[in-house]
């Protein structure tokens, strides 16, 4: 039995969302939390509705019908600038960093919702310790870096607003797999900093030995959601993600 | 006269003009880096310092205050101008913008027209607007030198402010990607403020030397400078500040080159001859000097 | 019940469109003959010539999704190079002095319909080789070079005496343009414009207008279609510069400017610039609304030199006032119903 917090405990509260694209209908009733402190996993196959969540929660997309909150306040209506403004901070599929700026330029910017110059400069020298690469290419143009380098930059962007909420949407997407392994280890990282985070993945095995509790979703609707361990034993879950072999394994780490 | 004299008068007057050029096609391109407008009311920005010039210039205020007056009067324009017509369309597409941009256009014009005059007026000038210095055999305008100043200070204040200020690398992030700007918390609104307003400072810079140049003023008085910007911003790229530069000092040496050295009978047909030119270049580069994406259409 | 309605023929409402939009056409101008008003019979007369060029506009902005502010130079060039040919050499030597009477220009002369179709063909030729670098070119660049040519045509009108006078106004042309001349030619346009946007040729450069990539894949050439459209566009816009000016009597450059070019991109837009009729529907309605304006600025001119009615209490003589309400009004629109008054759509469409 899980304990369900009392409402307004949640730090991040999606309620009953709808969303239409003309008349396809891309969330149909999506309703999912996220605690203080937790790493909660988002799920699905491409098209199932994950980046449509992520849009709806950031104010780039309008939902039709539903309640989002974050800290007791409704994120409803507000422009994106001003939900950032209340503390929560994407790293957005594809990096989207700013290649033509440097890579200084593209995490000072990061901080553009921050008025204390002395707590920027700190966390410039904290996460350019944390990534020495970003340290190393300060004043070199972002659209130089590798891949991988790119998907650091953007994370670090991200954490310059000093986010309670961070979201991460496909992080490890079109990286090679040794930086897939990289980047989940850097996200291992944050956990143990206490970032509370919603993590987007279509890489179902590593995400789920990350995460506390995790949603899957499928054609715009939450079909399943649990703990990692609960996930790992959906039987419909074994089937269509993790394959024969897979859900044996993972059935055996599961703790009973 | 001596080939040299020559050589550094051409030098010169293509600055002093390629510079002012340069100013009109930055004033353009910097909006369309953040919008994707075409602001064809660029031009009425510049008529709107004119008539500051104008108005200003009955009142006892010593020239240089009045000059700086104007500039501010049409970075004012500028941001009232997006509150007013652009903001309601910001959302639409490039071509609902462009036509906006059109008719606002003119609706300043007819506004000019019908309040003012429609004849040109003439605007009180400081003495050093028609003076010349000689230094040996070169005779030279001292106007052209202070536009020519003007605008290598003006160049570097924006550098500095796009490289230094938050805003101004909020404004080039967001000329890259406005909508993951405005996810680092940066107000859309702020930007876009930022950009007209600095659009419309350009414009009264450039109202001071290009009205400066007839010193007359009327409603259609920012055509040919809007018509100027058009081509440099496009024969630099539309989407790249640089470009913008490269391309009105490129239009400045085209403009003084034919000018010299077109015969004189075909001398009524420089502006044929110009977009003649600028029409090849497109052919070799649809997408400008500079320019990323062909003709930057999103 | 519902399948029979879906059974009907594709081309039906595109047809019922045709025949509604002829239709009415030809209802205003046998209505504006029958009252025979002169004053009416002129604002009519100018009325359908503007929506020839709407309609010539709209084939290329509306199928291409492009928008061109160059159009009234092809205008003008066509009205020009009518001009070339509808007069008599003794004619010419009266409106165009400056030519050269030994040029085969000044000694041909041709009736009056061909004259208005070597205009449209002059305009086709000049506008097809610029027309060659201006496809390659997408978005805001390739309005602004449209603009551009504007300015420039006018700018080569202004300083070609032997062919244009320059600035001064051409006078005596020739009136062959009647209200029924017009009525006709307008019909004409509309049936070449619907013709086009069904067309292989429209239907390609419509799918180019919403995809560009994906219309390659299916093997469209964009800049090919682009130009087809372009050339018969402009073509169209020449035909309307001819019957402008053997209507109007007297030409100059000043005719094919920037408020004409406002006045045909404010129908279009109004009207709504993704349809033909949308086009006739804007060029009638600013049409008329102006000319409503117009009055009312006359009027309120004359009440002001008098002292009397509502007019004494404007502190200016009213010039352009008519430009300020159509921008306020084409802003509105743009603001409120982005698509013009018909929605981008045919006054018949399939589902409707």
């Amino acid at each position: 039995m899980r304990l369900i917090p009392p409402r307004g405990r949640f730090m991040l509260r999606v309620d009953d969302l709808h969303v239409r694209f003309g008349a396809i209908a891309a969330l149909r009733g999506v309703s999912l939390h996220i605690n203080q402190g937790e790493i909660v996993g988002l799920i699905g196959v491409n098209g199932a509705g994950k980046s449509t969540t992520i849009g709806s929660i950031i104010g780039i997309v309008r939902p039709s019908q539903g309640s989002i909150s974050f800290e007791n306040g409704s994120l409803l209506g507000l422009a994106p600038e001003a939900i950032i403004r209340r503390g929560i901070a994407p790293v957005m599929e594809g990096r989207r960093i700013f290649p033509a700026l440097t890579v200084g330029e593209n995490l000072r910017l990061g901080a553009a919702i921050r008025r204390d110059p002395a707590g920027i400069q700190e966390d410039l020298d904290r996460w350019c310790a944390f990534f020495p690469i970003l340290g190393e290419r300060y004043h070199q143009s972002a659209g130089n870096l590798s891949g991988g380098q790119q998907q650091m930059l953007a994370i670090g962007r991200a954490l310059m607003s000093r986010p309670r909420l961070l979201l991460l949407d496909e992080p490890s997407l079109g990286l090679a797999p040794k930086l897939v392994a990289e980047v989940f280890a850097l996200i291992g990282q944050l956990r143990e900093l206490g970032m509370t985070m919603l993590l987007v993945e279509q890489n179902v095995r590593m995400t789920l030995n990350m995460v506390d509790r995790a949603y899957l979703l499928n054609t715009g609707a939450v079909e399943f959601t649990g703990t990692a361990a609960e996930m790992r034993q959906h039987a419909d879950f074994e089937r269509a993600y993790l394959g024969g072999a897979g859900a044996a394994a993972a059935a055996t780490d599961a703790p009973r | 006269m001596t080939d040299f004299s020559d050589g550094i008068q051409f030098l010169i007057s293509s600055l002093s003009i390629g510079g002012l050029y340069a100013l009109m096609a930055l004033g353009l391109v910097i909006v369309y880096g953040i919008l994707r407008l075409v602001n064809f009311a660029y031009g009425e920005l510049i008529m709107i310092a004119g008539y500051s010039l104008l108005l200003l210039g009955d009142t006892p205020l010593p020239w240089l205050g009045v000059a700086i007056l104007s500039v501010i009067a049409a970075a004012i324009a500028g941001l009232l101008m997006e509150r007013v017509a652009f903001r309601p369309v910001r959302d639409s597409s490039p071509t609902t913008m462009l036509i906006t941009s059109f008719a606002v256009s003119t609706l300043l014009q007819s506004v000019a027209l019908l309040t003012i005059s429609p004849r040109p007026r003439p605007v009180r000038l400081p003495e050093f607007f028609v003076q010349s210095l000689t230094v040996g055999d070169v005779r030279i305008r001292v106007v052209d030198l202070i536009a020519l100043a003007v605008t290598i200070v003006a160049l570097v204040a924006l550098t500095i402010f796009l490289r230094r200020s938050l805003i101004g690398i909020a404004l080039r992030a967001a000329a890259d990607d406005f909508t993951m700007t405005r996810l680092l918390g940066v107000r859309a609104n702020l930007v876009i403020a930022a950009a007209f307003a600095i659009s419309g400072a350009l414009a009264g810079i450039v109202a001071l030397f290009w009205i400066g140049r007839s010193s007359l003023v009327e409603p259609a008085v920012g055509l040919q400078p809007v018509l100027i910007a058009f081509i440099a911003s496009v024969v630099g790229g539309l989407d790249s500040l640089r470009g913008a530069v490269l391309g009105g000092y490129v239009l400045g040496f085209l403009t003084i080159g034919l000018q010299t050295w077109l015969p004189r009978e075909l001398l009524d047909y420089r502006d044929a001859v110009t977009f003649g030119i600028v029409i090849v270049i497109l052919l070799v580069r649809p997408q400008g000097l500079l320019g990323g994406a062909a003709g930057g259409g999103r | 019940m519902s399948d029979r309605g879906r059974a009907s023929p594709i081309w039906l409402p595109r047809l019922v469109t045709g025949l509604i939009l002829i239709a009415g056409i030809a209802l205003l101008a046998i209505a504006t003959g029958a009252v025979g008003d002169r004053v009416f019979v002129r604002v009519v007369t100018v009325l359908f010539i503007n929506m020839v060029l709407v309609v010539g506009l709209q084939v290329f902005m509306g199928n291409s999704g492009l928008v061109s502010f160059g159009h009234v130079a092809f205008m003008g060039i066509g009205a020009y190079g009518s001009i070339w040919f509808s007069l008599t050499p003794e004619q010419k030597n009266l409106a165009l002095p400056d030519m050269p009477e030994e040029w085969w220009l000044h000694q041909t002369t041709l009736p009056f319909p061909l004259a208005i179709v070597a205009g449209g063909l002059l305009a086709l030729i000049v506008g097809g080789i610029i027309g060659i670098a201006l496809v390659r070119l997408r978005g805001a660049s390739f309005t602004i070079a449209t603009f551009a040519l504007l300015l420039i045509v006018h700018s080569v009108a202004l300083q070609t005496e032997v062919l244009t006078r320059g600035s001064r106004t051409v006078f005596g042309i020739p009136p062959y343009t009647t209200l029924w001349t017009v009525a006709a030619w307008a019909v004409a346009a509309v049936i070449v414009a619907l013709l086009f946007k069904e067309s292989a040729t429209g239907l390609k450069l419509r799918a180019a207008r919403e995809d560009e990539d994906a219309a390659a894949s299916l093997g469209v050439d964009a800049a090919r279609v682009r130009w087809l459209g372009w050339a018969l566009s402009v073509f169209i816009a020449g035909v309307g510069g001819g019957l402008w000016a053997h209507f109007i009597t007297t030409f100059s450059p000043a005719a094919f400017y920037l408020s004409q070019t406002f006045l045909i991109v404010a129908m279009l837009i109004i009207g709504g610039s993704r349809s033909v009729s949308g086009a006739v529907v804007g060029a009638a309605a600013v049409a008329l609304t102006s000319e409503l304006l117009r009055d009312t600025e006359g009027r309120l001119n004359t009440q002001r030199a008098d002292g009397a009615g509502l007019g004494q209490f404007i502190p200016f003589q009213l010039v352009g006032f008519t430009e300020i309400v159509l921008a306020i009004a084409i802003i509105l629109i743009l603001i409120w119903r982005p698509a013009g008054i018909t929605g981008g759509r045919e006054v018949v469409s399939r589902g409707s």
